[in-house]
């Protein structure tokens, strides 16, 4: 039942055994998959334990189509991840610790025995080198391919298609709550500072419909010193650099990567949104409530790609949270 | 308490000021005093980088002065020391924010609470300098051995010297490199010394390591092997007063050597 050493080519392992629950291993594949050395490679996923349904499998093989990898298989302890797994047609194998040391990647053996997979031997298939693909299931997500098709309208009806959800859409992409209490500190992508509410006095909090504001419109990039500050809305197509800032009475939207300040809602608007196609904001603010990013990813230039998913921020339960997202909401 | 407030300054830009107020500071609350770090370089600022505490700046200096806030409220906590703090400049203001009493003003109550106040002071000798220098009453003035930077501190030097407030001016050379100073391609501290001529407080040599240490918003002084960090450490101590023997700061050479080199008279002091 064990492939064999070396099988994977061009392969990658990541090991997030380790993760606490579905959450974080989530919020931890995809920091690791926004790594450029990520990109177009076969990845080994060591799920130890977590006990996955088969949308989340499927959320997660999405995520990694994203970057332009594939699953080569997974390595799992959990009954229903296995039974995820083989319903999509992703390998299951086992990886031992010695491989993670040597590291998996290396050329694909003459032959890989039928035996050696797991999934129903028509869902393998050999291209001419030799390598093998993972073949998944029929559905692929067509959304992910890049920036023009991320916005591409889908209806409710179509994406529960596409994704079959357990609960609600918003469980497509996962959520990154930052502090919650499920994801502890160090990996919350965004932890609340304990300055408390913020707003200045005076200021109620308020839930206008964002909709209902005007809303600035800016083709240009944002440079460190420079900041942008309106009632309404604000929408930038173009980066915003660290040391930007940006105010709005109503919701934030990049459509680049937002690395500075974004500061929405900050006439007390708790409904306000803060977009980005990559949310690398070095605070994060939503009315009174403030945000900083996890000093763990302090990296504050971002590579440029087509292959970011964009993020939404936005407060709930007295909280920032975090989606991912493929499709406007 | 009457805590001592210093200025970082040089007139040059580039020279370390930023990276000399992040690290002695580290140094100094490591040692136990309570040290709080002011940054002046408004609209260019740059310590809350070195010492990573950019993502928790919620209010600047600007806000104290415009009294958005308290000044206890501006003042942003280290991630690892509690002793030290940040009071950060505004990165979307500039320097008209600010005036000289007001900054003098904020430097007297910070003093009142701390041992420490360090000012990182902007580049240049205009309003900038002028509201840095206010309230300090001692200056470390930092330098490169490059005569475009000796210029300039020489003229800083001159300028402080007409501050009476200002007790206490001392040199601090940086970006030293022995192997240059040997082939004479480079100026000796002795040369610089007698250009300047006020006394030294510490010399800091050329460490690459500084470079990964700012990229990580770590000071270099929390790196135990790092010359660099122990020539900071230095300087730390000799601001309290001790007498710290000069550091060897050229190229590691066999055990032996550095035995006999440590008992030579060196023409390089720390
Ligand atoms: N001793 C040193 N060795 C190597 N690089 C240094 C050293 N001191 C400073 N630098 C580098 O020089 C640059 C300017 O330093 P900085 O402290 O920002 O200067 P200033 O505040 O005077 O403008 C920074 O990139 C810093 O990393
Ligand atoms: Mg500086």
């Amino acid at each position: 039942m064990l492939l064999e050493k070396g099988f994977v080519k061009n392969g990658f392992i990541i090991d997030l055994s380790n993760a606490k629950n579905t959450t974080q291993l989530v919020f931890e594949l995809s920091s690791i998959m926004e790594h450029p050395d990520v990109k177009g490679k076969n990845v080994c996923l060591k799920l130890g334990g977590s006990d996955l349904k088969q949308s989340q499998l499927l959320s997660i093989k999405a995520l990694i189509e994203s970057m332009d990898s594939s699953i080569a298989f997974i390595d799992t302890t959990s009954e229903q991840t296995e039974a995820s797994a083989v319903s999509l047609g992703i390998m299951v194998s086992k990886v031992s610790d010695q491989d993670i040391q040597d590291g998996i990647v290396g050329t694909l053996p003459d032959e890989v025995s039928e035996e050696s997979v797991m999934v129903k031997s028509e869902e393998i298939s050999l291209d001419s080198s030799g390598q093998s693909e993972a073949s998944l299931s029929s559905s692929h997500i067509e959304t992910t391919e890049g920036i023009e098709d991320i916005y591409n309208e889908i209806s409710a009806e179509e994406l529960s298609e596409i994704i079959p959800s357990e609960d609600s859409e918003k469980t497509y992409f996962t959520k990154f709550a930052a502090n919650e209490g499920l994801l502890n500190d160090e990996h919350s992508k965004y932890i609340l500072l304990d300055t408390g509410n913020v707003l200045p006095e005076g200021v109620e909090e308020n839930s206008t419909n964002t909709e209902s504001l005007p809303t600035l419109y800016l083709n240009q990039t944002l440079r460190s010193g420079q900041t942008v500050s309106y009632d309404g809305n604000i929408l930038i197509i173009g980066d915003a650099h660290p040391g930007s800032e940006i105010i709005a009475g109503g919701d934030i939207t990049v459509w680049g990567i937002l690395g500075g300040i974004a500061h929405a809602g900050n006439a007390g608007n708790i409904t306000s949104k803060v977009r980005a196609l990559k949310l690398n904001a070095i605070q994060l603010r939503i009315a009174g409530l403030y945000a900083r990013r996890n000093d763990t990813l302090n990296v504050p230039y971002v590579q440029k790609s087509n292959e970011f998913t964009p993020e939404v921020a936005q407060i709930e339960d007295g909280k920032i949270v975090i989606y991912k997202k493929l499709r406007r909401d | 308490m009457t805590g001592r407030v210093i200025v970082i300054t040089s007139g040059k830009g580039g020279v370390g000021k930023t990276t000399t107020s992040a690290n002695i500071g580290t140094a100094l609350a490591k040692a136990g005093h309570k040290v709080v770090l002011i940054d002046t370089d408004l609209g260019l600022r740059n310590l809350d980088l070195l010492l990573g505490l950019e993502n928790r700046i919620v209010y600047t200096i600007v806000d104290v002065i415009e009294e958005r806030c308290k000044l206890k409220q501006a003042l942003v906590k280290d991630k690892k020391n509690p002793n030290l703090s940040l009071l950060a400049a505004a990165q979307t203001r500039d320097k008209t924010a600010v005036n000289a009493e007001q900054l003098k003003e904020i430097c007297d109550t910070l003093r009142e609470e701390n041992d420490f106040v360090l000012v990182d002071c902007p580049a240049g000798i205009e309003q900038g300098f002028q509201n840095a220098v206010a309230g300090a009453n001692e200056a470390i003035v930092v330098t490169t051995p490059e005569m475009s930077a000796i210029r300039d501190a020489d003229r800083i030097i001159g300028l402080l010297a007409t501050k009476e407030e200002i007790s206490s001016t001392k040199l601090l050379l940086n970006r030293v490199r022995p192997s240059l100073i040997k082939s004479n391609e480079m100026m000796s501290v002795d040369d610089v010394i007698g250009i300047l001529e006020i006394p030294l407080i510490g010399i800091i040599p050329e460490d690459t390591g500084i470079i990964t240490s700012t990229n990580k918003g770590e000071p270099i002084v929390n790196d135990e092997n790092a010359l660099a960090g122990k020539a900071y450490r230095n300087v730390a101590q000799r601001i309290l007063g001790e007498e710290v023997p000069f550091l060897d700061l050229d190229e590691p050479k066999g055990f032996m050597a550095k035995i006999k080199n440590a008992f030579a008279k060196l023409k390089v002091k720390v």
